[in-house]
């Protein structure tokens, strides 16, 4: 283990997903219910915020247990991130880039699918709706290598369209 | 910034366990008994909302909710909105039986006022209160007579949630269903559609609303009569069962008190709900036990310990229980309580 820095390893762009994809996961079912309450149930921007603080640790809403089950597979995808890109110093760009996009696969696949599936969730909801927030961490998890598999077949598929557009004719 | 040092990395995962142990600290803090004393003080909020989640929190909580029952009978006895004074009774309910009596005896009156909104609040408030509001059954069948329409459609409910004694309630809920207002019909069949078990007294009167003129009435009463074609015996095992889950034991013990001598099967497994630890389910299993009256004798003994249970509703109907099972076991044990009555 080294402690040396190595000037070229983005580490801001790491440590900005770290954090970002944390407080995104855990803040985006609490953002996603204010803007319902605002647009659905036409409140105003206080009076949404006022309904989520209200029911945030209430029984049967628990809107701060949802926020929290909903981010927990991101701090295992944080935590995989910050060691995959920032363990090791000595990486080849190619390889970093590599790695980079299959990390923000896995970010953004997780991303859209906790954003449809609380969506759902509010805008049709019924009386076994609530069992999406238990299962959504299962599901998250599964597609944490898939996101990350997608990402860097998608920076694959790039990078061989760039070479085939490089070469003469 | 350009770079992460291994000891960055490790400083990076240190805070984010500290920011997990930080969301677990708050959630700890404000759910379970520690978060009575800031639901205490949400009662007194003044969005209706507001005071309406609080109430209905405190009723999960159970008996760590139990010192906020003066703040709950202040609200249920006090407060203009009656939502929330019905939320605050349904907590009460859970909470503590003479505060409940408290409440009944605090609305009897209100029945009698001349603004029929206060009249409606009040049929309103004693429903919530549940099968613990028994003694307000009687006046609430005199409210069926009431001039205002929304105060009879408001009793019939408040009798369909209350629940006991069965013979009274099924007789006045088969006299609703007589009244010439459909919104009065409608709820007192409903409550056989989904509430009260269908009796030989109710089922002619049923049989006629199929044909009502009104057609939501006469759709709910073929609910209710398909309900009145289902075996009872498989009715009584699903509530033996529904006694072993806590969150539906209430619900099971008024359905089997509601049931009266039907649920005699049942009073082997209600004997042990006399020693439960929630006076509400004492209450209810003593209620089932009269309700079945004397094939319930194997449950003499222990409804004579329940005379001297710590909470005196419980007391009242396990002698009430014991006079209806009527052995002579039973009556000798009730004699001193009905000579101190009589004194």
């Amino acid at each position: 283990m080294t402690d040396e820095p190595s000037s070229s390893r983005p580490a801001g762009i790491i440590l900005a997903l770290y954090w970002g994809s944390l407080l995104l996961s855990l803040t985006l079912p609490w953002g996603l219910l204010t803007l319902f309450e605002i647009s659905a149930h036409r409140r105003t921007a206080g009076e949404a915020f006022r309904y989520l603080t209200l029911h945030f640790f209430a029984p049967g809403y628990n809107y701060f247990l949802v926020g929290a089950l909903s981010a927990a597979p991101f701090v295992v995808c944080a935590v995989f991130l910050l060691f995959h890109l920032g363990w090791n110093d000595r990486l080849e760009p190619a390889q970093r880039s590599r790695r980079m996009a299959g990390v923000l696969g896995s970010l953004i696949l997780m991303t859209g699918v906790t954003f449809w599936t609380h969506l759902s969730a509010l805008m049709y909801p019924d009386a076994q709706g609530a069992l999406v927030y238990f299962f959504l961490p299962y599901v998250l998890l599964v597609v944490i290598p898939l996101g990350y598999g997608v990402g860097r077949l998608i920076l694959a598929f790039m990078t061989m369209i760039r070479r085939n557009d490089g070469e003469p004719a | 910034m350009h770079s992460l040092t291994h000891r960055t990395i490790w400083l990076n995962l240190g805070s984010l366990g500290a920011l997990v142990a930080l969301l677990g600290l708050t959630y700890w803090l404000h759910t379970g008994p520690r978060a009575v004393p800031g639901l205490i003080e949400q009662l007194k909020d003044e969005d209706a909302t507001a005071r309406i989640l609080a109430a209905q929190w405190l009723a999960k909580l159970g008996p760590d909710a139990k010192s906020a029952v003066p703040a709950l009978v202040d609200l249920a006895l006090n407060d203009p909105d009656q939502d929330t004074s019905a939320a605050a009774a349904t907590a009460i309910h859970t909470l503590d039986l003479q505060a409940s009596r408290e409440v009944v005896a605090g609305y009897l009156p209100a029945l009698w006022e001349a603004d029929p909104e206060v009249r409606r609040k009040a049929c309103v408030v004693l429903g919530s209160l549940g099968p613990v509001a028994k003694p307000a059954v009687a006046p609430l069948i005199t409210m069926l007579d009431d001039t205002d329409e929304l105060v009879r459609e408001r009793a019939v409910g408040a009798l369909g949630t209350i629940g006991i004694p069965q013979t009274e309630i099924v007789a006045a809920l088969t006299k609703a269903m007589r009244d010439p207002a459909s919104v009065v019909r409608y709820r007192a069949v409903a409550q056989f559609a989904f509430h009260i078990p269908v009796t030989a007294t109710s089922l002619p009167t049923l049989m006629e609303l199929r044909n009502d003129q009104d057609k939501s009435v006469a759709s709910l009463a073929e609910v209710a009569l398909e309900h009145a074609g289902q075996t009872d015996r498989q009715d009584l095992s699903n509530l033996i069962a529904l006694l072993e889950r806590p969150g539906e034991k209430d619900y099971a013990l008024q359905q089997l008190a509601q049931l009266g001598p039907e649920a005699a099967d049942a009073a082997p497994v209600l004997i042990p709900v006399l020693k439960d630890s929630l006076a509400l389910n004492r209450y209810l299993a003593a209620e089932a036990l009269r309700a079945i009256g004397p094939a319930a004798e194997a449950a003499v003994p222990d409804l004579i310990a329940a005379l001297h249970d710590p909470d005196p509703i419980v007391i009242e109907s396990a002698a009430e229980a014991l006079e209806a099972i009527g052995t002579p076991e039973a009556l000798k044990a009730i004699e001193p309580m009905r000579k101190e009555n009589a004194s």
